[in-house]
């Protein structure tokens, strides 16, 4: 019985998934490397052509710049949280979830009310007179970005705080006995020790900005596509199942290598580092 | 004016009750003071506020004729070993131990020879450039020890440094840390709640309770001499007998039996009490002399190198140890002499 | 804790970052005006009035809702067995399940969005409501598996064990042994899972069709046309809700268990 019984709690799941998910997923990427005989055509195609490469480009472009800005805003306000007390850390940790929990198109829409061309800006600018004409805020590579990090700022938040939590207070005190003021040991002794937490922080970061598919549809448009947007419209407006199962491989196969290159790069630091024993 | 001298320092956690109120000690240069006591007890809090981790509410600490009391941690050159060693685990041996020195701004090679000084007097010279997961407990003490060492501190202080090691890494490295200071003439700070450890290395040891030193004397006075009920449990004093005074050196005990003491300063005291090793135990001899009580032997306990006897008394259950020749049965009824010189009045 | 100003500034910058916009979509809700405007003249609750009269809006939250309950309870049904299975048994290729059952989160929304679209609604023209179905709970399920199988890593199974000695039947004793265990683990990943797939865009939008669509559906869909503060009533309420589930979560197991 023993061997069999795993087995049997296991297979519905098992089923289900090659159902739903393998085989779906086989039948849209076969057909872009199979066409009779094997072929790399599509993609090849797909990099030579240049309103192709912009949109890929343009996605892992701000997908970096996403990551980036949130290592900047997040570490310094990951630690604070860390170092506040029971009561408030719990409380500023439910408010960093609360974002998460929330709709994207909520979280979206909001930055549509804000940068639009009637928006609170522009409202701002326009009617005490700094500017005549409304900026043009809303369908720019800019409002994709502030939208991106919008959505992904409290993932790596969370992410850090559950790291430099781990990291002993004695050690910075001891720091501190040496001679480090607060800057000093925050820099030279939590930020490398935080390492880990940043990175996996930025692979989450990086990763979701380049699969999202509200954002970048809600504040982007039409006329500045990602790779999410590119899929539906392909798939949708244009009907080419082909190029969007070529874009859709190209994702994946990006995101797999980053994942990939991330988790090598953290267990190289994980021999340097590591806690103690 | 001593070295290092805290005043009516008092600090609170919560603005309502005394964590420490109104704590005073002076230590000497070149000393190693030990700070002794049960949990919470407030040694470790006392030695946080020389580091200048804990904020006091009230009181002023000197050292070297300079008041700290404001100054903040990394400003005040003492070095401290934690309980835990709280090394740095990104940083090597080598790169933990310069970490200080690296912040004073000396020169590569200044640092590189004192470094080389340090790891030679704890004997870590080849393991320079591991990392803290590969070392064992002794050797991270011995960089924690280092580390702290290598900024030429004005004070040391040790957060219970041995509490983690096994027993006899632990008798190993208190006479390796006591050679280590007194060569280098560090004045020390010491805290432990183990008393063996405290009394083999420590010039002065202040047993503390509650927030309060009880008793601040040098070791051997502490072990002869307790001055208070606390500091004789603390160091194994048992059979405490309470004392009426009837005149100079003559006291009564609540039955009637009659004691000679010979008192080694002034105490006023009248809580008597005797260590179970001090006391001697003899077949019951039928007569009542002075320092005499009798007694019924209840319980005997094997101790390897003696016999330790539970007796019951007029005055209660009293605790005495025999020689393992003299061996008395359960149900004897014994004699109990109380050495004149041996009996301690807190 | 002696803090640094500056940290305390910019933590307090990034939170007003983050709720800010938040706080502006509450305002706008209430403003008279036809489209949305900031700051808002007048106040009014004619545009929450407007979302639970409307059809498409009332319509749409029922299906997300029976959606979410359903494929949630389903992949707790498939998941707790396989990651009993998982934890418990050791199995050849553990680690390579374990990974294959997570997978669906790995697999960006929006490809498994469009395969599924391909699978059910093109290739076999699958009922919308059933193909929603399959499509969420496809991305339930690894809630499922992860946080049971989290819980079930801190379980000690020895209490299992002195149940079948004292002759339980194994059937039995998972009922009433381990179940009642996990509850707090079950009840973690119904809540996490629940709340993704009702907030879930690319497989909802693939697989909604005309009549049957999800909530996050409907306000797409609503905001192609019009830009007035229904748009921001409706956020509001969603945002209600996730304070309801939020305090939910928090009186029950607390939510410290349910942040990764």
């Amino acid at each position: 019985m023993g061997k069999k019984l795993p087995w049997m709690l296991l297979t519905p799941g098992l089923v289900l998934l090659v159902l739903f998910l393998a085989l779906p997923l086989a039948r849209i990427f076969l057909p872009t490397i199979f066409d009779g005989q094997l072929s790399f055509d599509h993609y090849i195609n797909f990099f030579q052509d240049e309103y192709n490469m912009r949109i890929f480009v343009r996605t892992l472009k701000i997908s970096v710049i996403a990551a980036l800005i949130s290592i900047v805003l997040g570490v310094p306000t990951a630690y604070f949280i860390s170092r506040c007390g029971k009561a408030w850390k719990s409380i500023l940790m439910a408010l960093s979830m609360f974002p998460l929990l929330t709709n994207p198109v909520v979280r979206s829409f909001a930055w549509i009310v804000i940068l639009g061309r009637t928006g609170v800006i522009n409202t701002f600018l326009t009617s005490t007179g700094i500017l005549q004409q409304p900026l043009t805020l809303l369908y720019t590579e800019f409002s994709i970005l502030v939208g991106t990090i919008y959505l992904f700022l409290p993932i790596m938040i969370i992410t850090l705080v559950g790291v430099m939590e781990n990291i002993e207070t004695d050690i910075v005190e001891a720091a501190e006995t040496l001679g480090a003021n607060k800057l000093i040991a925050f820099v030279k002794v939590i930020l490398p020790l935080s390492v880990p937490g940043i990175i996996v922080g930025s692979v989450l970061v990086f990763t979701g900005s380049l699969t999202a598919y509200t954002t970048p549809q809600l504040l982007g448009g039409n006329r500045n596509m990602m790779m999410s947007t590119f899929i539906y419209q392909r798939a949708m407006s244009v009907g080419d199942w082909t190029g969007a199962s070529v874009i859709a491989a190209i994702m994946v196969v990006t995101t797999f290598i980053v994942m990939k290159g991330m988790n090598k790069v953290a267990e190289k630091l994980d021999r340097r580092e590591g806690q103690d024993a | 004016m001593s070295f290092v001298n805290l005043t009516d320092i008092c600090v609170s956690y919560d603005g309502k009750t005394n964590v420490l109120d109104q704590l005073n000690i002076a230590m000497e240069k070149g000393e190693l003071v030990s700070l002794l006591g049960p949990s919470g007890c407030g040694k470790t809090t006392t030695l946080r506020v020389i580091a200048g981790l804990i904020d006091t509410v009230g009181g002023k600490l000197m050292v070297d004729g300079r008041d700290m009391t404001k100054i903040p941690v990394h400003k005040r050159n003492f070095g401290m070993v934690f309980q835990s060693y709280a090394l740095f685990p990104h940083l090597t041996v080598f790169e933990n131990v310069a970490f200080g020195l690296k912040l004073r701004k000396l020169d590569k090679s200044t640092i590189e020879a004192r470094i080389k000084e340090v790891l030679e007097i704890t004997d870590l010279t080849p393991y320079g450039n591991r990392y803290p997961k590969q070392l064992s407990g002794g050797q991270r003490q011995r960089v924690a020890l280092s580390r702290a060492l290598v900024i030429q501190p004005k004070l040391l202080l040790l957060d219970e440094p041995l509490s983690n090691l096994d027993a006899k890494l632990r008798v190993n490295m208190r006479t390796e840390i006591k050679s280590i200071q007194k060569k280098l003439g560090i004045t020390t700070v010491f805290v432990t709640h183990d008393q063996e450890e405290c009394f083999s290395i420590s010039d002065k040891v202040a047993v503390m309770n509650g927030g309060e030193i009880e008793q601040y004397d040098t070791p051997e006075n502490i072990y002869n001499r307790p001055r208070t009920e606390f500091v004789a449990r603390f160091i194994g004093f048992e059979n405490f007998i309470p004392l009426t005074k009837t005149s100079d050196n003559h006291y009564l005990a609540e039955n009637g039996n009659a004691f000679q003491v010979v008192k080694q300063g002034d105490e006023e005291g009248t809580l008597a009490t005797i260590r179970p090793s001090d006391i001697k135990i003899t077949p019951t001899n039928g007569e009542s002399r002075n320092n005499e009580i009798q007694g019924q032997v209840l319980v005997r306990t094997f101790l390897g190198n003696s016999y330790q006897y539970d007796v019951e008394t007029s005055l209660g259950k009293m605790v005495a140890t025999g020689p393992c020749d003299k061996v008395h049965q359960s149900g004897e009824k014994v004699t109990l002499y109380l050495p004149e010189q041996k009996i301690v009045l807190v | 804790m002696r803090k640094n100003i500056g940290l305390t500034i910019i933590s307090g910058l990034v939170f007003a970052f983050l709720f800010i916009p938040l706080l502006i979509i509450v305002i706008t809700s209430f403003g008279e005006g036809s489209t949305i405007t900031f700051p808002i003249s007048g106040f009014t609750l004619k545009w929450y009035q407007n979302v639970f009269q409307s059809e498409t809006f009332t319509a749409s939250f029922k299906v997300s809702f029976q959606i979410s309950m359903i494929a949630t309870v389903l992949a707790l049904l498939v998941g707790i067995p396989a990651a009993y299975a998982l934890s418990r048994h050791s199995v050849r290729g553990k680690k390579l399940i374990k990974g294959f059952f997570l997978s669906p989160t790995v697999v960006p929304g929006i490809v498994v969005g469009y395969s599924l679209f391909q699978f059910l609604v093109i290739s076999l023209r699958i009922p919308v409501f059933q193909g929603l179905l399959f499509g969420h709970f496809l991305i339930s399920l690894p809630y499922a598996i992860r946080v049971i199988g989290s819980s079930l890593e801190q379980f000690d199974f020895s209490v299992e064990e002195v149940a079948w000695t004292l002759g339980c039947s194994k059937i039995k004793a998972f009922f009433k042994i381990v179940l009642p265990n996990i509850t707090s683990g079950i009840f973690a990943s119904f809540m996490l899972a629940f709340i993704n797939s009702f907030n879930n865009i690319p497989v909802s939008m693939f697989l909604s069709g005309p009549g049957v669509r999800t909530l996050p559906t409907a306000i797409l869909n609503y905001m192609e046309y019009y830009y007035d503060p229904t748009v921001s009533a409706v956020s509001v309420l969603l945002m209600i809700g996730t304070i309801v589930l939020m305090l939910l979560i928090e009186k029950t197991i607390g939510l410290s268990s349910v942040s990764k």
